[in-house]
């Protein structure tokens, strides 16, 4: 299966070491419950859905989020993180069938 | 064409209608429970253990009151709690009431955060309140919810 398209965004644009930041990460996702039925066929849309997102900096987990099926489709996660100089912010995510992706942001704090 | 013919197809279109419409509130009876199907209070229990949430205002719920449209309705969690190494915030939880699975998210964080807070966008199959948990590192649970009234369900 191809890989799925994810985004990961950091606000404010601009900041210091020691700022507080936003971390968001935006995977294209369709978060199928499994209880929605084909038009056309009349079965049912198998489940499919992220199970677990692990939020990493420089290999240290700071947010370790569970999820279920109960969230939209295209699921946005966000949260803060204290920036300690240079480096990358990896997202892991899990799939209800087990395939694990991952996607990373280097950034570089000014000033 | 002929007032009587056509007066003929309606009367057919009618019947077919008639034949149709049992088997179709048939269908919407027998829903099906998803594989996660688990209600709030068995869900609360689950997180909470025996001890009793305390109803907090160092939680800032931001739920909108109406959503149009129950497969997106934005949530953000903020709690007002210092995140030092010794005192920090360290889950929070999105429930939503009703749903056949009302958990959505268990956020775990930790100090390094510097911020408690947790923003996602959930789905609603009807009118509910979402809740959120905060479990505290001392092993206190903090509580919030707030009603949301939904248009048009998002679920199925």
């Amino acid at each position: 299966m191809s890989k799925r398209k994810t985004l990961i965004k950091v606000k404010p644009n601009k900041f210091k070491n020691g700022d507080i930041v936003k971390v968001s990460f935006m995977v294209m996702h369709p978060m199928e419950t499994g209880l929605r039925k084909d038009k056309k066929t009349g079965k049912f849309i198998p489940a499919e859905y992220i199970k677990n997102v692990k939020f990493e900096y420089n290999g240290k987990v700071f947010t370790n989020m569970n999820v279920w099926e109960t969230l939209s489709v295209n699921p946005v996660l966000t949260t803060y993180m204290k920036v300690d100089g240079e480096g990358t912010i990896k997202v892991t995510f899990t799939d209800n069938e087990g395939t694990v992706e991952e996607s990373s942001i280097k950034i570089k704090p000014k000033g | 064409m002929q007032r009587r013919d056509f007066l003929r197809g309606l009367s057919v279109a009618a019947a077919s209608a008639v034949v149709v419409t049992p088997s179709m509130s048939f269908a919407a009876d027998e829903k099906p429970k998803g594989s996660n199907a688990l209600s709030y209070k068995e869900a609360l229990a689950a997180v909470t253990g025996s001890k009793t949430p305390e109803v907090s205002k160092k939680i800032a719920l931001k739920v909108p009151e109406i959503a149009e449209n129950g497969a997106v309705v934005p949530v953000t969690v903020e709690v007002d709690h210092p995140m030092n190494e010794d005192d920090y915030v360290k889950s929070i939880h999105i429930f939503a009431t009703k749903n056949g699975n009302s958990r959505c998210v268990d956020a775990h964080l930790s100090p390094a955060n510097g911020k408690a807070m947790l923003s996602t966008r959930v789905k609603l199959g009807e009118t509910q309140e979402v809740a959120a948990l905060v479990e505290l590192s001392n092993g206190t649970f903090l509580i919030a919810s707030q009603s949301v009234k939904v248009t048009i369900g998002g679920c199925g």
